[in-house]
């Protein structure tokens, strides 16, 4: 077994808690547990049945990293949101268009969507085209602190490039209302106010969520004795610290199938595949890049409402091992219906009454879990029947995301992989990489720290090389103050976006630099 | 004509196509619209038929850069005041707005103010597709000018623009917008009932929106298949010549600016057979397309490129490396293809080595081709 620090990886999902205990490269340990309502009760045994697995001290623990799908799942579902009061700095423009255009009428109610124009706002080239109206934002404060709203989503137009302009009016809203909880669009989001004012106001609806949920981790590691700092999970994967994750919850809302199909190029050693995370209730398929989740390009929704977050391209379909298996004439359905978390209670294999995937894959010898015994009866004809189905609808989502005809590798991972027994059309070979079970946790453990910027950069005045050095270096910046090892860091993503239709020789460019943590160097 | 958010989806999701890879994105006055809906207050559209010949109609029009456009967006206030300064400017009152360009964010602009004043926009626009520059449109081509316009910008400058040509009147008008920041409303190609009649690419709006229902349909529907749906409303307008040009993926985007013009190269691969390329220019729109070199369609013939699996029209500014696509050609409307405006937006003029050749021929062209090879 290899020397050096030990890292333990976390991924609160909706029904499993995943944890891992990794040194380097190798795994030394891998539990499995349920969710609960306090996420702190499920990370306390997971973390307790690691350390009993591995022996060691907990003090041996020099970080622990945690991916959670709490936040994104919450506003999905629409519970233990804030409402929310959004302040958009941009009158006399935009008017016509104001905060909360466009989202389902459910979202509305559940932030309670109350928002306020107010004058001020920048043109592209940084300079006012309206001064801050100060008096307006304390009075929309006022009023919103009236209906007892505490937390607020500030927007301003060319933030990215005058965040100036949401730090002054965070002041003043600050100064208003003691207790405010505050987002700023520009930490949020790049050029496009109305993706980036949504993204704002998701932010702050899970505010209160956020603090509990996140202070429930903290208290989890200090009752266990854990003194190793912790991070989060965040969308591209890598880690942002608990302070961060507590005021930016949003920025973790695609970590759970980042991190899969990033532990899944971990555990199989590939850089190119196609990976299928087969849940409970789901099958996530997604692709591996280059080491990396391949990203969607168009705008994204979360919960219906358009961000300008990338996230990983998924496609889920309702396959796992908690589906419900019907006869039908000849055959056999499989899925979207899912026994879920009930899975341990329900299946046959585990003494319950419901036929599911699981089962089906038991019967095949697929996997010795649960009682084979329970199963004996069902008729081979049958089990056929509901595997074509299980194989064929993997095969077909896996056709429906390729952007290839040539057939990649399959790497399997998640609770539900026993459901796979045979080859799977569009796949050079199927992969099923030790501890993919917990693919979701490795992911978590793994992850690199990375730094953003996305920014108008003056092509005509600097010339482009200059320029662009210039976005590499906030963006290297950015990525050192997350904590990354400044000699480690490298950029990942440069993408130039010209200003088309004007003369301006202002380019928009994005850029992503990721390290490993400092720490671990 | 428009009486529910998912009319106006349609309506945008076919100026998206019609846009021919460029136009700008109608999403930001598509929302404005539909808060507009949903609080009772319908753009109303009228018949060219039913304007009386001295009608006074006028374009409403954004002109600016789409980075721009997405952080301020649009303002109401903005919308009635150019009105009233148009009205008071032209020393008349506005009987219709009128879009300058279906294809893209200038389909939705007339609509918005439409909504918010009550004046009726017309079922016409300049151009049928989307153009890069004002000189272009068929209103320009058969003789309305487009100055003297106005533009205003949120702040309240406004700008007129009296122009002796209407080439002359684009570069006036950018460099005033450019002063503006970039972003501006402008009333322009002041006309009568009767020049739209006689000046004006007709029925637009509800070739638009009948692009998009058919798009959505064709999803909805147990079969599926958006693309079948599309190609048989298409076919349906006067003969007009749709299909589809290629079936395959993203392999490379090349994106430069020049003189504030975004000029580009698509290639697509087959995605069984790598020899079989196909690439498409841009210059703001795809101007032409061309299957292993050949040309399949030319401006002012549309090309849009769509999602492979949902028939999603998407803009030049959308493609990236690996996206699943076709490639559809369009027949240009008929006015498009008359001499006079060949002159002012055949292929030539966008730096392309060849005279127009409708997509028909170019057709027929690559079939007899094809019968040749499989001797």
């Amino acid at each position: 077994m290899g020397s050096g620090p030990i890292r333990l990886g976390i991924d609160v999902g909706g029904t499993n808690t995943d944890a891992v205990l990794m040194q380097g490269r190798d795994v030394l340990a891998t539990t499995k547990t349920f969710t609960t309502a306090d996420v702190k009760d499920g990370v306390i045994a997971a973390v307790r049945t690691l350390l009993a697995m591995h022996g060691g001290a907990r003090s041996t623990i020099e970080a622990v990293m945690i991916g959670t799908t709490q936040f994104v799942n919450a506003f999905v579902q629409r519970r233990d949101l804030s409402p929310v009061a959004a302040i958009r700095v941009g009158l006399p423009a935009g008017d016509g268009v104001p905060p909360f255009s466009g989202w389902p009428d459910d979202a509305l109610a559940a932030v309670d969507g109350r928002h306020y124009l107010v004058g001020g706002g920048s043109f592209y080239n940084g300079k006012d085209y309206a001064p801050l109206d100060e008096d307006a934002i304390a009075a929309a404060a006022v009023d919103a602190a009236k209906s007892g709203i505490t937390a607020f989503a500030l927007s301003a137009s060319f933030a990215p490039i005058r965040p100036d302009l949401e730090t002054r009016a965070a002041a003043i809203v600050a100064a208003t209302v003691p207790d405010a909880r505050i987002t700023l669009s520009s930490e949020v989001g790049g050029i496009g106010i109305l993706d980036r004012e949504n993204a704002a106001i998701i932010n702050a609806s899970l505010s209160d969520l956020a603090t509990r949920v996140v202070g429930s981790l903290r208290q989890a590691f200090a009752d266990l004795g854990v003194t190793a700092p912790i991070y989060i999970s965040q969308n591209d994967g890598t880690l942002i610290s608990t302070e961060v994750a507590q005021r930016l919850p949003i920025l973790t809302c695609s970590a759970g199938p980042t991190n899969s199909i990033r532990g899944a190029a971990f555990l199989s050693g590939l850089d190119d595949a196609i990976v299928a995370d087969i849940g409970g209730t789901t099958t996530d398929i997604g692709f591996l890049r280059g080491g990396f989740p391949r990203e969607t390009t168009a705008p994204n929704t979360i919960g219906g409402v358009r961000t300008n977050f990338r996230m990983p391209d998924v496609l889920s379909i309702g396959v796992g091992g908690g589906s419900l298996v019907v006869p039908t004439e000849g055959g056999a359905d499989v899925g979207p219906r899912s026994v879920g978390y009930r899975l341990p209670q329900e299946a046959r294999v585990f003494g319950g009454d419901t036929l599911t995937a699981t089962d089906i894959a038991v019967r095949a010898g697929q996997g010795g879990i649960g009682e084979a015994a329970r199963v004996a009866d069902l008729d081979p004809a049958f089990v056929e029947a509901a595997l074509a189905s299980i194989h064929g609808q993997i095969a077909d989502a896996i056709d429906q995301i390729k952007v290839s005809a040539t057939a990649q590798p399959l790497i399997l991972v998640g609770g539900g992989n026993i459901l796979v027994s045979r080859a799977i059309k569009g796949a050079s070979e199927v992969i099923r990489p030790q501890h993919g079970e917990v693919a979701n946790a490795v992911g978590a453990a793994i992850a690199l720290v990375s730094g953003r910027v996305d920014k108008l950069y003056d092509f005509a005045g600097l010339g482009r090389e200059a320029a662009l050095d210039q976005a590499r270096d906030d963006a290297i910046v950015a990525a050192v103050t997350a904590g990354a090892s400044r000699d480690e860091i490298e950029i990942v993503d440069l993408i130039e976006l010209p200003m088309t239709h004007m003369k301006s020789g202002l380019v928009q460019v994005k850029v992503r630099a990721v390290g490993p943590l400092a720490a671990f160097v | 004509m428009i009486e529910t958010v998912q009319d106006l989806q349609d309506m945008a999701r076919g100026a998206v196509l019609l846009g021919t890879g460029g136009g700008g994105d109608p999403y930001v006055g598509e929302l404005f619209v539909s808060e507009q809906i949903k609080r009772g207050k319908l753009p109303k559209v009228v018949s060219p038929e039913s304007l009386d010949d001295d009608a006074f109609v006028l374009s409403i029009a954004g002109i600016g850069a789409p980075t721009v456009i997405v952080e301020q967006l649009v303002s109401e206030k903005t919308l009635l005041r150019l009105l009233a300064r148009a009205e008071a400017f032209y020393g008349r009152r506005v009987d219709a707005l009128i879009s300058a360009e279906i294809g893209g964010a200038n389909s939705v602009f007339p609509l918005a103010l439409s909504a918010i004043s009550g004046v009726p926009v017309v079922d016409a626009d300049g151009i049928g597709r989307a153009v890069p520059q004002l000189e272009m449109t068929t209103f320009s081509i058969y003789g309305i000018k487009a100055t003297p316009c106005l533009l205003m910008d949120d702040v309240g400058n406004v700008v007129v623009v009296d122009a002796v040509n209407d080439r002359t009147a684009e570069d006036l008008c950018r460099s005033v917008v450019t002063a503006m920041g970039s972003m501006a409303f402008s009333a322009i190609y002041p006309m009568s009932g009767r020049q739209v009649r006689e000046c004006a690419v007709l029925g637009s709006l509800t070739l638009s929106q009948g692009i998009g229902r058919a798009i959505r349909v064709g999803r909805d529907r147990a079969d599926g298949d958006p693309f079948a749906s599309l190609l048989a409303y298409l076919r349906q307008q006067d003969g007009r010549v749709a299909r589809i040009l290629f079936d395959g993926k993203v392999t490379d985007v090349l994106h430069e600016t020049r003189d504030g013009w975004h000029f580009g190269l698509v290639t697509l691969q087959d995605l069984r057979d790598d020899k079989d390329q196909f690439t498409i220019e841009i210059r703001n729109e795809f101007i032409v397309a061309r299957h292993n070199g050949e040309p399949a369609t030319m401006v002012p013939d549309l090309i849009s490129v769509l999602d492979r699996e949902s028939a999603e029209p998407l803009t030049g500014e959308m493609l990236t490396y690996g996206q699943r696509v076709k490639v559809l050609g369009f027949a240009a409307d008929p006015m498009l293809r008359r001499p006079e405006s060949l002159e002012v937006l055949g292929p030539r003029l966008f730096g392309i080595d060849s005279d127009f050749i409708p997509i028909e021929d170019l057709a027929a062209k690559i079939e007899a081709a094809d019968m040749v090879s499989a001797h």
